[in-house]
């Protein structure tokens, strides 16, 4: 009977995700919602099959993933990933029944799910995940919860429905080191042991408070947001060491950036194919996963120099002659820290923010005014303009005026269509930082008028 | 000419963007050439508040609070009270709004002391009341729109010592039951608006920074600025909420 149920949810998952293909649609929520309808247990029958990987935390999820799944593909570990951000418990039932045949059976061996922390929470009794990679915590207001506790707690449970999973942890957020604290998991921490900015310090000054007994940590040295060395002056608690430790950045370039790395006794040299603060963390997660995978750190490098971003992670397009790089926002943390790598480019740029408002980016945008946004008030003459677009666009304007940039630069631009025409006439290279949806809406946009691919292909 | 702003606890209330409301004050005083100084007072870090032309406190998360009434009832509380007494221009919102008022009870039943220097009481509800809202600021004499952003679990409700800040036309504002929507006393303005609410209501912005000048130097003409972008901004938001 729950055999006819699994192979029954299987056939309604995969006929519901076909019609929505033909319908021209991507998208996964709508077939696992109704597969789960006819089987609940579907993801366990399916999970319990396969070596799964979680990837939870507030930033860096998917870029993680995709590094990992270069990993994977470089150690010739079959593998698959939940794409697209289908993040949520239907989404990631919906990628397991891709991966099955019709009876049931998985065709690949592992899969590397990333998952937002409430889903983890649900998921991870099904999941049995055998690695849970946890890549921060950062407060967020856009957080469905609004609390870090929750947020946290959620994580925990999700980690508690994992006996056999290995958890790697950023040794550089405070929080998720006390988070961990009294797991009976065996843990690997990764981190950073060198300041990450030339002035060693993040001008958002957010800091941790120990987890143990709320005083607030004391730092060494701090990389960016509350991430760093640090210890609590009142108790023990203090930053383990790290497994896998960035101990340098050698070079930084526009497209990738050449880290030093000590991992498993040896140090080596190795290249991140994509650029700022952030990427080297996802990196040193990535390279402790691949560790407990038994990788070698040769693999590890080589798919770390060759990965491509996700899903407008740093996404490069051309229009014409016109290079264009898509980076998507969403919270004041990972938008600082974009700005911050734009900032520190030597060639001139225009710069194009589509700030949208709808649930899938966050009906707050105040947010944006958390970002360190003077940074582009300081680039002069290597920022040409920046275009202000999505349905708030106005609000960008002023929030682009108020950080300092020239009022002459700022161009206020509703009609995406036009916007893209600006673009594609643009002299200089753009950047694009668009939230959620109106990502969706540019890249379709794109596809229509200058042929560029579908984002669910 | 010169302002001083003390931005209070921009540790612990600094979730919802409100540093933006600072970034507006100081920007605009620029614009003019009025000197402007910024000076953060964290948790457990004593300033002379009488030092101050402006206090501004934001919102954060309510886990955040409770190590901060304990420092608000040991002395920070009256410092903060005599300030106000003593006329210093405040804009207080959403957590600190409510910190500034008698009391804070939670849902579920547990009451705190606040800093009793605004005659308002706060009690916590399951249902968050979020979104976009606006409310009619009349205190200017010609009716001005202000819109922003509301997120609180708490209703909000006034007593005699104040009066509304304004007139709730779309969304809850204090409670969602009497129309109201923040409180006015002496100088001091509270409301539950982030969005940020001083960068898109640029009116209010100039109307704090004009009683503080008056307070200090007895009169003070503010030089208009070229507000453009803020008011279109102004103007997207209510043309939207007034469609809803």
């Amino acid at each position: 009977m729950r055999r006819l149920r699994v192979i029954l949810a299987i056939l309604v998952c995969k006929a519901a995700r076909w019609g929505l293909r033909v319908l021209g649609r991507g998208g996964t929520s709508v077939p696992g919602k109704l597969a789960l309808r006819v089987c609940p247990d579907l993801l366990g029958a399916l999970g319990r099959q396969v070596y799964t990987i979680v990837i939870t935390g507030t930033n860096g999820k998917t870029t993680s993933a995709r590094m990992l799944e270069q990993c994977l593909e470089n150690g010739a570990i079959p593998a698959f990933a939940n794409r697209s951000g289908a993040n949520l418990l239907p989404g990631i039932t919906a990628e397991f029944v891709a991966h099955a045949t019709i009876s049931g059976k998985m065709r690949l061996g592992h899969a590397i799910i990333e998952c937002d922390e409430a889903a983890f929470r649900l998921a991870g009794p099904y999941l049995d995940a055998k690695v849970v990679l946890v890549t921060n915590v950062f407060r967020d207001q856009l957080d469905r919860f609004g609390e870090i506790t929750h947020t946290l707690n959620s994580i925990r449970a999700g980690i508690e429905y994992s006996p056999n999973a290995t958890v790697c942890i950023n040794a550089d957020c405070a929080l998720c080191v006390g988070m961990v604290q009294g797991l009976p998991n065996p843990i690997r921490y990764f981190g950073v042991e060198t300041a990450l900015f030339d002035d060693g310090e993040d001008g958002m000054a957010e800091m941790a408070r120990c987890p143990a007994c709320s005083t607030a940590v004391v730092y060494d040295y701090k990389t960016y947001g509350h991430l760093g060395g640090y210890g609590c002056p009142d108790c023990a608690f203090t930053r383990p060491k790290a497994d896998v430790a960035v101990t340098a950045v050698l070079e930084e370039l526009p497209d990738t950036v050449r880290v030093e790395v000590q991992a498993g006794g040896e140090r080596r040299h190795m290249t991140i194919n994509l650029p700022g603060a952030y990427n080297i963390y996802n990196a040193a997660g990535v390279i402790a996963v691949a560790e407990v995978l038994n990788l070698g750190m040769s693999v590890t490098a080589a798919a770390l120099a060759e990965f491509r971003g996700g899903f407008g992670r740093m996404e490069r397009l051309n229009i014409g002659d016109v290079t264009v790089r898509m980076i998507l926002v969403k919270n004041p943390i990972g938008c600082s820290q974009v700005l911050r790598y734009l900032g520190a480019m030597q060639a001139p740029m225009t710069l194009v923010i589509c700030l949208n408002d709808r649930s899938g980016d966050g009906a707050d945008v105040s947010w944006i005014w958390d970002v360190d946004a003077e940074i582009l008030g300081q680039m002069g003459e290597r920022l040409h303009t920046v275009y202000c677009s999505g349905i708030r666009a106005d609000e960008v304007a002023v929030w682009m005026k108020y950080a300092g940039v020239d009022e002459g630069k700022i161009q206020v631009e509703h009609d995406t269509d036009k916007l893209l025409e600006s673009v594609a006439s643009s002299s200089v290279p753009v950047y694009v930082m668009p939230t959620y949806t109106a990502m969706l809406e540019v890249r379709e946009k794109l596809a229509k008028q200058y042929g560029l691919s579908q984002f669910w292909e | 000419m010169e302002l001083n702003i003390c931005h209070l606890y921009p540790d612990l209330l600094n979730l919802y963007g409100d540093r933006g409301n600072v970034v507006t004050l100081a920007r605009r005083c620029e614009m003019r050439g009025i000197e402007v100084t910024v000076t953060g007072a964290p948790l457990g870090e004593r300033v002379n508040l009488a030092d101050f032309d402006l206090l501004f406190l934001g919102g954060g998360q309510d886990a955040e609070q409770g190590v901060l009434l304990d420092e608000l009832h040991n002395w920070r509380g009256a410092e903060v009270k005599a300030a106000i007494e003593d006329g210093a221009v405040t804009l207080a919102i959403c957590g600190g709004y409510q910190l500034l008022g008698r009391s804070y009870k939670t849902w579920d039943g547990k009451e705190m002391d606040c800093a009793g220097a605004l005659d308002v009481i706060s009690v916590g509800q399951k249902e968050r009341m979020i979104g976009d809202y606006m409310f009619q600021w009349d205190e200017p004499g010609a009716p001005i729109h202000i819109v922003g952003f509301e997120n609180h679990s708490a209703k909000t409700y006034l007593g005699n010592g104040v009066t509304p800040f304004g007139r709730v036309l779309a969304g809850h504002g204090n409670n969602g039951e009497d129309g109201t929507e923040g409180a006015r006393y002496h100088n001091v303005f509270g409301t539950y608006s982030h969005g940020p609410l001083l960068p898109k209501n640029p009116k209010l912005a100039d109307w704090l920074l004009r009683l503080a000048l008056e307070r200090k130097y007895g009169s003070a003409e503010l030089e208009s600025l070229d507000d453009t972008l803020e008011e279109a901004a102004n103007a997207f938001m209510v043309a939207r909420l007034a469609n809803e």
